[in-house]
């Protein structure tokens, strides 16, 4: 790049130095002139709407706006004359004039601020206090600054009804002064284009096609329209009436692998609003709807567990600390090793997961420690395992000229890799996807492969083929995948989890890997569990040493022998996560962050660890109050290997603990050595002896480097086990894990917005196919194959193609294999 | 009936892509694309929108941002919206020929008229039994209950 050319202008009677290219809105605000602006957002396109930023150019007729004039060398520039300051009150004056403007020049308003003689709530009501912007309102700045105590004009007001169909934030439209950064937002950086200007004149209006709402519209709930709306227009439900946050914590996001950093608003002791934080490594200041308002919500529902309690007969008794550890050090103490079973998220702490296995293996002398993620990957895991190991960071999304996406929809998750997605193509780059339904950026890709469920593993490995032999295809599409595959320089191959529990799955990831090697393309995992790395760096898996070496690995064991100070188990045990839906039932369960699940009580003793109460499952004798992930401090690998940091930003609620302290806790009150940490950080130190990641990034934050997975250790068979059956039927039926869960919760559960996006429990169908069968939304609709049968609610779905159904189920083991045919009936309840 | 399963089975994709045919597939050629598909098929429909939005690979939203700047697109069927202000006796007692001027001044044509556009048509008549609710207008079977001159123009308005 060659360097900017230097000019010289005037501005307000100072001569100062720019280079061209500068905006003369840039060069003043570089020099501390203040110019008034509405519109204008660093970031976005200059857009010269609101025409707040009007000055005065010697030699140009009438006033041009400051935001879109590149400055020019010799030019002599006002941004404060008579003129000015006059057109400027009255193109305020005008906005005004549409706006329910009690909060600008109402009489009251210096009163109210200071001794609010109308009480805020009923001045909600009534109206004066009509906007929840009041007090952070760009245009009461604005307007404050300027002075403006009337307005002038014939009071237009529009009436028009505020939106709130739409789950997570609402739209009131009255308040709206068109700045069009909301449209620039979603259009530009978020190139979801989901809004757009409407109509045009007085009846101009924001909003997606026809009456649509956002939803139907293709909407990400990603939060950042509302985010620089400078008025009140566009509005968090759940913080609209909070006011100002008084501080900020950038933390983690533990809703996926992705990781993206946030800056959690928190107000008292209360986290009121997530939003993301301008992070260069991981999300650059983009999140999706799970870190910008699931969080929240989920951290605040006032159903949190803030008390130990056991169950007295069928009455829960709230117990102490030092009560529940002895119940518990009780019951385990003459637990026999093959007895003990525990069952851990994935979305805990490296930390947690790192404390757990090894009260397992030192506290309970078991090796039968488990997480979640065996089942969602099933027989895929080790091949999943293997791909990780050729793991390339997210920043390879931004340089790649090819993007072949494998299953993946970003819509409600890992969002900011899809933003990265369509960004690539609008630099140039080519993006393939791989997906039987159409997804977040279906648009975008040239070509899509639409595979009809279970073709895909097929699909993919012809596209092998062709590239490697130069095989050619019988499907056109196929083959122009492998020509544009061929001519890439860096292309890389993105992971989502839509195929992750067909019984091809691994034959799918396998043909993903030959694929890559045959391209020399870096495999970009994107795991849904946030600390799926970390689980398996802290050994948090029968088959798994800390470092993820294997469990007979003799040099692990030495030197975790030597830094326990405690003998090794050599047992694997023959209890594992499949264990569960399997019906296998244990002496002791010690549920750390998941649900028991549906059916009969899987063990004599259950112990219920975890931030909600579980209800609906089999009741547990003991249920300890976990503190969430906004309320602890540790650390979690993402999908790309990178150690990042989650912080406290408020204390639990109640009694509640993090979870390795309770965990420590029990360990001591059985007597058991080696438990006594203080803090994360006395866990951390210990860990680096054993997990070399984080014996490099030992340090508080870290370099927060990326590194492909290094475990050496697989897991043994995790097949589901599940009897195959054959079926005949005229429908294909897929069904996928639910994705979106936090703490074996599925995010439906506790937070009310997320119900209208996912779909656990519910089985896609399409509406053409639900009107032959005589289906309607919500109605039960039983699914069958030979005498097995199950009835779901169904969800008509314009985007499930004809003939197949799709359910997402938290315990999605049901039907094998899966595709499997099936045939449907409206179920008469 | 029951339920709405939105789906739209207009046109047939073929025909779509016989429109087509004359374009490239760039952003630019999406005005003449508009008016070409409102000739066709006399308004631009959801299905039409979809089939714009792929060939183009333009969102749905955008492409209607842009078609609704223009008054001459329109966005549902011609002719389709029919307007019947009722006269019989309860409604006539409670204004029902007012009712029916309002309409009429609004269209610009007598009762018995489509307008010019065809997209209204416009009727008087008489009791449909619903005269607690009077005075009574019925736009497309659905039946507006003591429906008041000044709701007239908003009423219009909504299906226009
Ligand atoms: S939430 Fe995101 S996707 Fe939805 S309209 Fe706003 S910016 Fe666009
Ligand atoms: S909704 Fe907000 S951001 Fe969007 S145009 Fe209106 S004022 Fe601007
Ligand atoms: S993409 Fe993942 S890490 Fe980022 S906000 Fe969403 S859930 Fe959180
Ligand atoms: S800030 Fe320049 S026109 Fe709005
Ligand atoms: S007179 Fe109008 S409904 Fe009966």
């Amino acid at each position: 790049m060659s360097e900017p050319t230097a000019i010289t202008l005037t501005i307000d009677n100072r001569t100062l130095t720019a280079h061209k290219g500068q905006t003369l809105l840039e060069v003043a605000r570089a020099n501390g002139i203040e110019i008034p602006t509405l519109c204008f957002l660093e970031g976005l396109s200059p857009h010269g709407g609101c025409r707040m930023c009007i000055v005065e150019v010697e030699g140009v007729r009438n006033l041009p706006t400051a935001c879109t004039t590149p400055a020019e060398d010799g030019m002599i520039v006002r941004t404060r004359t008579a003129q000015i300051e006059a057109q400027r009150a009255d193109i305020l004056q005008l906005f005004l004039s549409e706006h329910t403007s009690s909060c600008l020049v109402c009489d009251e308003k210096t009163e109210c601020k200071e001794f609010m003689p109308t009480i805020r709530k009923a001045g909600v009501t009534t109206g004066c206090r009509y906007c929840p912007k009041d007090g952070q309102c760009e245009l009461q700045a604005v307007t404050e600054k300027m002075g403006i105590t009337n307005i002038d004009y014939p009071i237009a007001y529009r009436g028009l009804r505020v939106e709130t169909e739409d789950p997570f934030y609402d739209r009131d439209y009255n308040l709206c002064i068109l700045c069009g950064r909301c449209v620039r937002m979603c259009q530009e950086v978020r190139t979801a284009n989901v809004l757009a200007y409407k109509n045009r004149g007085r009846k101009a209006i924001i909003g997606p096609a026809f009456k649509r709402t956002h939803l139907e519209a293709g909407c990400e709930f990603c939060g950042a329209c509302v985010a620089v709306c400078p008025t009140g227009s566009l509005r968090e439900k759940a913080r609209a009436w909070e006011g100002k946050p008084e501080r900020e914590e950038i933390t983690t996001c533990t809703f996926c692998g992705v990781g993206c950093q946030l800056r959690l608003l928190v107000k008292g002791d209360r986290v009121i609003g997530s939003l993301p934080a301008e992070d260069a490594l991981v999300n650059r200041g983009q999140l999706c709807v799970k870190g910008r308002f699931c969080n929240t919500e989920l951290v605040n529902g006032h159903q949190r567990i803030r008390n130990p309690y056991a169950m007295e007969g069928d009455i829960p008794k709230e117990i102490s600390w030092e009560h529940a550890a002895a119940l518990a050090a009780e019951q385990l103490s003459v637990c026999a090793p093959e007895d003990f079973a525990m069952l851990a998220s994935s979305n805990l702490c490296t930390e947690d997961l790192y404390i757990a296995q090894k009260f397992t293996r030192v506290a309970m002398k078991s090796n039968q420690v488990d997480t979640t993620a065996r089942t969602f990957y099933g027989g895929a895991f080790n091949a999943y395992l293997d791909l990780m190991a050729l793991g390339v960071p997210l920043s390879a999304v931004h340089e790649a000229d090819l993007l072949l996406a494998v299953g993946l929809d970003s819509r409600f998750g890992r969002s900011v890799v899809g933003v990265a997605l369509r960004g690539a193509v609008k630099r140039g780059a080519k993006v393939v996807s791989i997906h039987p339904r159409s997804h977040s950026y279906s648009l975008f890709a040239d070509p899509w492969i639409q595979p009809r469920p279970g073709e895909e593993a097929g699909i993919l490995e012809d596209l092998a083929h062709a590239v490697k032999a130069g095989e050619s295809s019988p499907n056109p599409e196929v083959d122009r995948a492998a020509q544009l595959l061929k001519a890439a320089q860096r292309p890389i191959i993105l992971l989502g989890s839509e195929f992750m529990q067909y019984t091809s799955a691994s034959r799918v990831l396998d043909a993903v890997r030959a694929l890559a090697r045959a391209l020399g393309a870096g495999v970009m995992p994107l795991p849904p569990q946030n600390n799926l790395q970390g689980s398996l760096l802290a050994g948090a898996y029968p088959e798994l040493l800390p470092g993820g070496a294997a469990l007979a690995d003799a040099a692990q064991r030495t030197r975790m022998e030597a830094v326990w100070g405690a003998g090794l188990p050599t047992e694997l045990g023959d209890w594992n996560a499949w264990s569960l839906p399997e019906g296998k039932r244990t002496k002791v369960l010690y549920l750390l962050g998941e649900l028991p699940p549906q059916g009969p009580k899987p063990a004599d003793f259950l112990i219920f660890q975890n931030i909600y109460p579980p209800a609906g499952f089999s009741v547990p004798d003991l249920v300890l109050p976990a503190a969430a992930s906004t309320e602890v401090d540790g650390t979690f690998v993402n999908g790309e290997g990178r150690i990042q940091p989650v912080r406290r930003a408020v204390a639990p609620p109640g009694n509640a603990r993090p979870d390795w302290e309770i965990l420590c806790h029990i360990a001591r009150k059985m007597g058991v050595p080696g438990f006594d940490f203080k803090n994360v950080t006395e866990i951390r130190e210990e860990m680096a002896h054993l997990i070399e990641v984080y014996r490099e990034d030992g340090e508080e934050d870290g370099a927060r480097r990326p590194r492909p997975y290094s475990g050496t250790g697989r897991l043994s068979a995790t097949v589901c086990p599940l009897p195959e059956v054959s079926g005949a039927g005229e429908f294909l039926l897929t069904v996928n894990a639910v994705e979106h869960i936090h703490r074996g919760f599925p995010l439906s559960a506790w937070v009310e917005g997320s119900k209208a996006l996912l779909t656990e429990g519910l089985l896609e169908i399409n509406p053409a196919d639900a009107t032959e069968a005589g289906i309607c939304q919500g109605d039960s609709l039983a699914v069958s194959v030979g005498n097995i049968e199950h009835v779901w609610p169904a969800k008509l779905f314009r985007d499930q193609p004809r003939g197949t159904l799709n359910a997402s189920l938290r315990e999605w083991a049901t039907f094998s294999p899966n595709p499997l045919p099936v045939r449907i009936r409206k179920a008469h309840v | 009936m029951g339920c709405d399963t939105r789906t739209s089975t207009s046109a047939a994709p073929a025909e779509y892509r016989d429109l087509f045919q004359e374009f490239k597939g760039q952003e630019g050629e999406l005005i003449t694309i508009l008016v070409r598909v409102q000739e066709r098929f006399g308004y631009i429909s959801e299905e039409s929108l979809k089939q714009i939005s792929r060939f183009l690979k333009l969102s749905e939203n955008q492409i209607f941002g842009v078609a609704s700047f223009f008054s001459k697109f329109r966005f549902d069927a011609p002719g389709t919206t029919s307007i019947k202000v009722c006269m019989g006796t309860a409604c006539h007692v409670h204004g029902g020929s007012q009712l029916s001027d309002a309409v009429g001044w609004r269209l610009g044509i007598n009762f018995g008229q489509a307008s010019r556009d065809g997209r209204f048509d416009f009727q008087r008549v008489n009791c449909i039994g619903a005269c607690a609710l009077a005075p009574v207008v019925v736009v497309n079977e659905q039946v507006h209950a003591r429906a008041m001159v000044t709701s007239m123009q908003e009423l219009l308005e909504s299906h226009e």
